[in-house]
């Protein structure tokens, strides 16, 4: 049977790369990926299953789905030109996606599938810096975090907890690495940027008061707190909490390994592990 | 659907490289094809990224009007017009 191995959550600021092949692999970035990483090996995965936003690149306003799972062999990235960004093919599972997609399907979740598709930054910077080899199959599982109405955090908890249920019924041995990837507080282009940049982050207490809940493994708290009103008071892309939300639901609300905050963006990297 | 085409082309500078150079060279021409108002088109080649805000603009696409540095568009200007919109506390423009 395929069991869940650990959780993790994870930035993917699109200059990420571009800032750490000019500072160096022991500027902060590189150094809080280069923790995940050590981390990620350590668990040994068959497989990631990664809860991502896009950001209207894989879907559009011409057809936006609250849910949707990847369904291919692999899928390739970037599609949206991050900076010093190489093109990557990322193996996938074809035959677990669409078996996590009918086993949610069933159990109450109605969940689009994209196939022939590609990803944005949100998917592949984490994998750039976690995974660079790309060895490690991943199956991408959209959240729609951007665009209002979003998604209650109790309706991603819950699915979270359907898909671990999917996980756990398919019949081969895997180890499957949960994740979770997105700000907890960001604005992009929007009039909440802080001046002379093109983002910001509008509510530095709610990242902080996530990464307390999240150490404190207070989800039931986090959940009731994550209203649409409060993520969209965080910033326009303050939905991308849901995406760690699912992860944990996925993860049985376990207590972190330990969660390391860049307050300057408005984000953190968390890992969680006990098998 | 007309914001949405105004959303539209903004990815499409992202994908379209040819659409993207053209809106570097004769912006007026390149929207000239696309189902805007007059209203819009104006707005766009005047760079007016505050006003397109507040009819209903997804400021993440409209970032990438910077990004490319079309219609008069800097970071640096995109930054000042946009922060200039008065919102409420989840980002709605206000009067």
């Amino acid at each position: 049977m395929a069991q869940i191995v650990a959780g993790f959550g994870v930035p993917h600021t699109p200059i990420f790369p571009h800032f750490v092949k000019r500072d160096g692999p022991d500027c902060e970035t590189g150094r809080l990926f280069a923790a995940q990483r050590e981390q990620l090996t350590a668990t040994r995965p068959d497989l990631i299953v990664m809860f991502d936003t896009d950001h209207l690149n894989t879907f559009f306003l011409d057809n936006l789905p609250i849910f949707a799972v990847g369904i291919d062999r692999s899928f390739k990235a970037p599609n949206d030109e991050p900076r010093d960004m190489p093109d990557y093919v990322v193996p996938s599972m074809v035959d677990v996606a669409a078996h996590v997609r009918s086993a949610v399907i069933a159990d109450g979740f109605d969940v689009a599938m994209t196939q022939s598709y590609s990803v944005d930054h949100s998917v592949i910077v984490p994998l750039h810096f976690l995974t660079p080899n790309m060895e490690v199959p991943v199956i991408p599982f959209f959240v729609s975090g951007h665009v209002p109405p979003l998604p209650s955090a109790q309706r991603c908890h819950a699915l979270g907890r359907a898909v671990a249920r999917a996980i756990e019924s398919w019949p081969a041995p895997l180890r499957v690495v949960i994740m979770g990837s997105g700000s907890f507080s960001l604005e992009v282009g929007g009039p909440r940027m802080a001046p002379g940049r093109s983002d910001g982050v509008p509510d530095p207490d709610w990242a902080m008061r996530v990464v307390k809940l999240l150490e404190e493994q207070n989800i039931e708290r986090l959940i009731a707190e994550s209203t649409q009103h409060q993520l969209l008071k965080a910033g326009n892309v303050g939905g991308e909490l849901l995406n760690w939300i699912t992860m944990l639901g996925a993860i049985d609300d376990r207590k972190p390994t330990y969660v390391a905050m860049q307050i300057q963006n408005g984000h953190a990297y968390g890992v969680w592990r006990w098998n | 659907m007309s914001i949405f085409a105004v959303n539209h082309l903004c990815r499409e500078l992202l994908r379209d490289h040819v659409f993207r150079a053209a809106m570097k060279s004769d912006p007026a021409k390149a929207l000239e094809p696309l189902d805007l108002t007059d209203e819009e088109k104006g707005r766009l080649l005047a760079g007016d990224v505050g006003t397109l805000y507040r009819m209903g603009v997804n400021a993440f696409l409209m970032n990438y009007l910077a990004r490319f540095e079309v219609c008069g568009l800097n970071q640096h200007i995109y930054n000042q017009r946009m922060r200039s919109v008065k919102v409420d506390e989840i980002g709605c423009p206000v009067p």
